[in-house]
């Protein structure tokens, strides 16, 4: 009697789980279907609801007519520079407020706050002169410079958590050995934060892969432009095929959810490690 | 407060405070003060200023002229309740779907593991990648939602979403809720893993029911977790653009015209920097009064639970 | 303060921050520091499909023709084109030469960020065409009309009930109506914000027909005067029929048409030119717009100097070239149903063969630019103001007449009053 009540509560569990996948996974695989419906298909009534197989030719010819293998790699270059930057800057910042007591503490804290409510459409403009006299405009680092700035806070905040989790005294027993201060950082507290570093890194990642508006602006270059820049552009006035901009779409957002699962171990530990805590 | 202990011991195995921590953190401030204090000063002056997009060098001073006409054109007040709106919902819907989400995920069944992984696809999608493909989803007359609409009897057809005024501010916030709820479940199941077994155990074998179970051992050990989260959700939902922009630009009359599509439109339409920069002041103020609020409350609750 | 903080600093700052410039990557143009002078021309309709590549060989005709000077086609989407190019201009910076849509030749050419081309470009040179007027501005012009495109109902006769347009806005609305069926919409139109540009397009066209303007000769605002207030019904006319693809944006009933899934839309020359290259065997043809005056929109797309370009003698060199008779024709034939800045005759082959192309081009006396008289650099925000209030007409059932007093009261408290 007990068995079965509680296969039947499985079950429910099961339908419910089954449920939740299918709403998050439908409208990526609905970019596979309609990439993959003939034109004269995708104002069918009742829509089509399997990817035709006979329409995969459409993936080889927008990489063939766009310059989409190029709006990826630009976005890669932006999204991995932006980790690398972004972790290097937060390291530090994270384990002083953790560890200590300083004046000026709140400070770095409010700022690091603050600069989490600036929406990017109201500094673009000023950073635009900024990027000027830095002779950053239409680089590919102006954009990991300024998106950067956008992921460093939240990044540190998270850094911080972990930090107050690694117990002081594997520190102390790291300066007998006359290791400095930023030495024991990088030997002892890194390789105990790794988790949260994993996950720290995957949030930079997305945020450059993904930022439009910056990359919109301050790159104006047709061979810089970024997969963002490059996909909603493509949506022009006249006649774009849907399914074209579905297939951009479909091979904008596939490297970044293969990347996500590889690394989400990482960032559920990572989160968890330290993470939001409070 | 183990943190704080930890810190005390670690200054006192310094020696002191010193000049590490302001080392350690100059960069990161030298780096912010660039990048977004010394643009953020320049917008404050600008918002008191006439200035045009195709000549941002030149100002006309207009003290709170800027600000004043916000407040009285009626459309504004319309932004405010648009922007608190979807905030609050957002707040609401992520969090809700997010803790309910990593509650299942919990639980022990077969393929768990898996599930943890799909169920975070949405927050790994690019928001204009997304935002096209919900495009096309609500279309009210090829839209696979409104065949699914009319085939359930739901819908007489052609009622539309991204069109409709009544309905577009739905279908935008669902499209935010389905981006994001990943990341609040993924927080929140993080969190839940370090709910002590133990503890769950031994209130189960004291005869508690899953609801007070839920109460007494699990909500005050993620509690903290999902406080943060809200305040995340809360800013970040404030400050959000592409989507809503990619989506309906604001529109129609105004039903998703959030502060910062204000600002942009402000900004890049009509070219008036100036005005732009009121509105994202405007925006900004009304974070800082719920984080300030947001502290006030986390600090009381802390107090009244005890630490 | 950090205001105070003097550029040097700053640029030292990010020097010092720059652990990126392990991914520096080049400036473009910087690796291009050849003997030639390089110019940016920056034009939406170089990212068109089939257009585009053909615009783009036009221009390397230019280059092969000069041996110090190389004009690179720079291709920025329809939508953000002149939010790009304005920032960039307001920061000093920004392609050498630029296709704008009027409204942003307007707003340009008033902030200085545009070169008057009077001293360069001598009318009495050329057979200029008649839209030319338009870009005069105070007495001056800061540039030439890339592209001329007229608007007219386009349709499929098979799927029009016995194969004839429509000529009066009563039949109109019956055809629509008559072609609509379960696989087949009657007429498509844009009514959303997400479209805003092309919604104000759709808009002008049936507000012009019916004779209406936005403004008088005067300057004076009439939004609500009652010819436009008859465009405005007749557009909910339409709305309320049942007939158009609600919601779906102008690329997917563009396409609609292209598979003869739509029997009519009112659109510009341009696109009528991309069917028939695109799809040969589309059965397109033309007629004037269905409505009680032959007014309709027009498209003005001008060429213009930024004013902080460093090779402004070449920029003219370029604009100089394109008005050449050749050049004006090949330009005119890439274009599709458009016209160009000088009189360029159809051959008798090309009338033969698109019999559509002497439709659109007789439209040209009737054409209006799709901006407000009077007040044109501040066309977007009426624009937005209007839009809003005829949403409510065709979604909220508000009262055409209210809702255009409400727009001419707003535009005149708010956008006016500066």
């Amino acid at each position: 009697m007990k068995t079965t009540t509680l296969d039947w509560r499985q079950a429910l569990l099961m339908i419910v789980i089954l449920g939740m996948l299918g709403i998050t996974a439908f409208p990526i695989y609905w970019m596979l279907v309609t990439s993959t419906t003939a034109s004269t298909d995708l104002f069918a009534s009742p829509p089509h609801l399997l990817p035709g197989l006979s329409q995969w030719h459409v993936f080889r010819e927008v990489f063939n007519t766009t310059d989409v293998g190029n709006w990826l790699i630009n976005s890669a270059i932006v999204a991995v520079g932006t980790t690398v930057l972004s972790l290097l800057l937060a390291v530090l910042p994270a384990y002083a407020l953790s560890r200590f007591r300083f004046a000026g503490i709140a400070i770095v804290g409010l700022a690091l706050f603050v600069t989490q409510m600036l929406p990017e459409a109201m500094l673009v403009v000023p950073l635009y002169a900024i990027f000027g006299q830095l002779s950053l405009l239409n680089t590919l680092t102006g954009l990991i410079l300024v998106n950067t700035a956008f992921t460093v806070p939240v990044i540190t905040w998270i850094l911080k958590g972990a930090i107050d989790g690694v117990p002081i005294d594997i520190e102390e027993a790291a300066s007998i050995d006359g290791c400095s201060r930023i030495g024991t950082v990088f030997i002892v507290v890194i390789p105990l934060i790794a988790p949260t570093l994993a996950a720290t890194a995957v949030i930079a990642f997305f945020h450059g892969w993904n930022e439009y508006v910056f990359a919109q602006t301050l790159v104006s270059a047709p061979e810089l432009h970024t997969a963002s820049v490059g996909l909603a552009g493509f949506v022009g006035e006249l006649s774009t095929p849907l399914h074209s901009v579905m297939a951009i779409g479909l091979m904008y957002t596939l490297p970044a959810v293969f990347f996500y699962l590889l690394v989400q171990r990482y960032v559920v530990a990572g989160m968890t490690a330290g993470s939001v805590k409070g | 407060m183990a943190a704080d202990k930890q810190t005390a011991k670690a200054q006192a195995a310094a020696g002191g405070v010193g000049w590490a921590p302001y080392l350690f953190c100059a960069p990161v401030m030298l780096y912010l003060l660039v990048f977004q204090a010394y643009p953020l000063l320049q917008e404050l002056y600008l918002s008191f200023t006439q200035t045009s997009l195709l000549s941002p060098g030149q100002h006309d001073w207009v003290g709170w002229r800027n600000y004043t006409d916000l407040f009285e054109q009626e459309e504004f007040s319309q932004v405010l309740v648009v922007t608190l709106v979807y905030t609050v919902a957002c707040v609401v819907f992520a969090i809700g779907i997010g803790l309910g989400t990593a509650l299942l995920l919990n639980m022990p069944f077969r393929g768990r593991g898996i599930a943890r992984s799909l169920i975070t696809i949405p927050w790994a999608a690019p928001p204009v990648a997304v935002a096209l493909v919900f495009i096309w989803m609500f279309n009210g007359q090829y839209g696979v939602l409104q065949h699914l609409l009319n085939f359930l009897g739901l819908s007489s057809g052609m009622e539309g979403w991204l069109d409709n005024p009544s309905r577009a501010l739905t279908a935008v916030l669902l499209t935010t809720v389905w981006q994001i709820f990943p990341f609040t479940s993924v927080v929140i199941l993080s969190a839940l893993q370090g709910v002590s077994n133990d503890l769950r155990e031994a209130a189960v074998i004291d005869g508690a029911d899953r609801f007070s179970v839920f109460g007494a051992v699990v909500w005050p050990a993620i509690r903290p977790t999902v406080m943060l989260l809200t305040l995340f959700i809360t800013i970040w939902s404030l400050r959000r653009f592409d989507l809503i922009w990619l989506m309906t630009q604001g529109g129609p009359i105004g039903s998703t015209n959030t502060l910062v599509i204000e600002l942009y439109r402000r900004a890049f339409t009509y070219r008036e920097l100036g005005e732009a920069a009121a509105v994202g002041m405007v925006g900004l103020s009304l974070a800082l009064v719920i984080t300030v609020v947001y502290f006030r409350l986390t600090v009381r609750a802390e107090r009244a639970a005890g630490h | 303060m950090t205001t105070l903080m003097s550029l040097p600093s700053l640029r030292a700052g990010a020097r010092a921050l720059g652990v990126a410039a392990v991914f520096a990557v080049a400036v473009p143009g910087a690796a291009h520091a050849q003997a030639k002078e390089t110019l940016s021309f920056a034009a939406a309709t170089f990212a068109e499909s089939g257009r585009g590549d053909k615009l783009k060989l036009w221009v390397e005709k230019f280059n092969k023709s000069q041996s110090a000077i190389e004009v690179q086609p720079l291709a920025l989407p329809f939508s953000t084109l002149a939010k790009t190019v304005f920032t960039q201009m307001g920061g000093g910076a920004g392609p050498d030469l630029v296709r704008f849509d009027l409204i942003d030749y307007y707003a340009a050419a008033q902030a200085q960020r545009i070169l008057p081309l009077d001293a360069d470009i001598k009318a009495s040179d050329y057979k200029l065409t008649e839209p030319n007027k338009y870009l005069v501005i105070d007495g001056k012009r800061y540039g030439v009309p890339f592209e001329i495109s007229n608007y007219q109902l386009i349709y499929n006769p098979q799927l029009l009930k016995g194969g004839k347009p429509p000529a009066t806005f009563d039949e109109f609305l019956t055809a629509a109506k008559d072609a609509t069926s379960d696989q087949v919409f009657g007429f498509a139109y844009r009514a959303t914000m997400a479209e805003s540009n092309g919604f104000w397009q759709d808009l002008c066209n049936f507000v012009y027909g019916f004779g209406g303007r936005w403004s008088d000769d005067q300057g004076n605002l009439t939004i609500n005067s009652p010819k436009v207030v008859e465009g405005v019904i007749a557009y909910k006319k339409m709305y309320d029929l049942g007939a158009t693809p609600k919601g779906a944006d102008a690329a997917t009933y563009r396409r609609m048409f292209w598979e003869k899934k739509l029997a009519m839309e009112i659109d510009n020359g341009g696109v009528a030119g991309i069917f028939s290259q695109q799809a040969p065997d589309l059965p397109l043809q033309a007629a004037p717009s269905p409505f009680p005056t032959r007014a309709q929109g027009l498209i003005l797309a001008p060429l213009a100097i930024n004013s902080n370009t460093k090779h402004k003698e070449a920029a003219v060199t370029f604009v100089k070239w394109m008005m050449q008779p050749e050049n004006q024709k090949d330009l005119q034939a890439i274009l599709g149903a458009a016209n160009v800045a000088t009189v360029i005759e159809r051959t008798p082959e090309e009338l033969a063969a698109r019999p559509w192309l002497k439709v659109y081009d007789d439209q040209s006396p009737h054409s209006v630019p799709q901006l407000v008289k009077g007040f044109e650099a501040r066309t977007p925000e009426i624009q937005q103001v209007i839009l809003e209030q005829v949403l409510r007409v065709l979604q909220g059932g508000a009262e055409p007449q209210k809702a255009m007093d409400q727009a001419q009261r707003l535009v005149s408290t708010r956008v006016l009053r500066k």
